[in-house]
């Protein structure tokens, strides 16, 4: 009897070597994340965090559309509202989040419309707002295009004026896009890295503007996915009076083909970026 | 005396081993390396991207390089800095930035870079405890079952 035991004892203890053993095979290489830590903010060590506005050498410059149309802007009025600021951890990636979920968050308080078309070839970003923040890694921003209720830009979230060349023509366009929208990014994706606060210290992020899914780039290969989906300039000449176009959506909707109409407006929400990092954009009832 | 011979063999296979023609010396280092694959929207593989390696909580890149032809990359980050390692993907205006969240190696001494594989058997402890309960009250049940028919 004993005897018995102790040999049925000793197999149940191999099997269960054996099982162990089998399952620790089953090796996963899903790192684990790591833990998160919400930050504490105290003026000690707080710094200054810039948010600035970029429609790059597009919208500075000019460029090429995918169908051989000079364009240049006089002014490129976008209206922001509630830009937030925020430390992820882990970082929020827009593509694969539901939700932005933050350590810490800093807002601008004032809506504001800039013009993205100031300055030369040479000039920065332009400023939307600083807010003192608490240090830390600013991984995530947030924005609303939305209608001023006053300025230059009165009543439109973005607003492109500017002149279209093309074999000797020449068309004044004012694009008034009433359609409001709100963007949620991830990190900034550029030559450098953005939004890194030391205490004391200075960051910037920026919301970036990307004209070229509206109007296509001239240099890049017609094949090319952003020419493939980008509007071009050719329906919106096709649809100028005199040589002129001022238009707002509800013209737009009626005068462009409505294969034109809708492509503009799955463009619109495709604009927003974090240098070339993509965003979750929504169109906001308007 | 048999075992003279092979002996022998492995102890001139080691002499020979020490040779050096030319003074160049290969060794290589079992680490588990991340796999990255950059693709755009449609699909098609980002080749030659330029590829930008940040450990946790740095500005300055870890490591530099470029993609393959299949859009991959690959590298095997420190475990000596756990947290969440980023990975920049850049190709003429378009990019896109990954975080991957790797553990620190257990001991903390692997210095190489090694990608933690967790290990896991797939059953919580207190699983694995019914499951030894059980195996050993079958075996004894069936012990007396069998002492009692004698």
């Amino acid at each position: 009897m004993k005897q018995c035991l102790v040999v049925l004892a000793g197999a149940g203890l191999i099997i269960l070597g054996g099982v162990s053993g089998c399952a620790n095979n089953q090796t996963a290489m899903t790192p684990s994340p790591a833990a998160t830590s919400p930050t504490t903010a105290s003026s000690a060590d707080s710094g200054t965090l810039e948010i600035r506005a970029n429609g790059e050498d597009f919208a500075r410059q000019g460029f090429t559309s995918k169908d051989g149309w000079q364009i240049s802007f006089e002014n490129v009025y976008v209206t922001l509202s509630d830009v937030t600021a925020y430390q992820t951890d882990p970082p929020y990636d827009p593509r694969k989040d539901q939700a932005l979920k933050a350590t810490q968050q800093v807002s601008l308080e004032k809506v504001q419309t800039v013009d993205l078309a100031a300055g030369d070839e040479k000039a920065d970003p332009v400023l939307i707002g600083e807010v003192k923040a608490p240090a830390g890694r600013y991984n995530a921003l947030s924005w609303r295009m939305v209608k001023p209720l006053e300025g230059p830009a009165q009543g439109y979230p973005l607003l492109l004026k500017g002149k279209a060349v093309k074999e000797g023509r020449t068309i004044d366009f004012s694009l008034k896009i009433d359609q409001e929208m709100a963007f949620s990014c991830g990190d900034f994706v550029g030559d450098d890295r953005k939004g890194t606060l030391t205490p004391g210290g200075q960051a910037d992020l920026e919301a970036t503007f990307h004209f070229d899914h509206l109007f296509g780039d001239g240099e890049a290969a017609a094949t090319d996915e952003l020419n493939q989906k980008a509007l071009g300039f050719e329906p919106l000449a096709a649809i100028a009076e005199a040589d002129r176009l001022d238009v707002d959506m509800t013209t737009l909707k009626q005068k462009l083909t409505p294969e034109d109409f809708n492509k503009l407006k799955t463009i619109l929400p495709s604009l927003g970026h974090v240098g070339e990092g993509h965003c979750k954009e929504i169109l906001l009832q308007t | 005396m048999k075992w003279l011979i092979p002996m022998t063999c492995l102890m001139l296979m080691g002499l020979v081993g020490r040779v050096h023609a030319h003074g160049v010396e290969i060794e290589y280092q079992s680490t588990q390396a991340l796999d990255i694959q950059a693709t755009y929207d449609t699909g098609e593989p980002m080749k030659n991207a330029q590829v930008s390696v940040y450990a946790p909580g740095k500005d300055t890149p870890w490591l530099t390089g470029t993609t393959n032809d299949q859009g991959r990359f690959t590298f095997a980050p420190d475990t000596s800095q756990p947290g969440n390692w980023e990975v920049k993907v850049r190709l003429a205006g378009h990019g896109g930035i990954l975080a991957i969240p790797v553990a620190a190696n257990q001991g903390g001494a692997n210095q190489g870079g090694t990608a933690i594989a967790q290990k896991h058997t797939g059953y919580t402890p207190l699983q694995q405890g019914v499951m030894t309960l059980s195996v050993i009250w079958g075996l004894v049940g069936t012990a007396l079952f069998f002492a009692r028919r004698k």
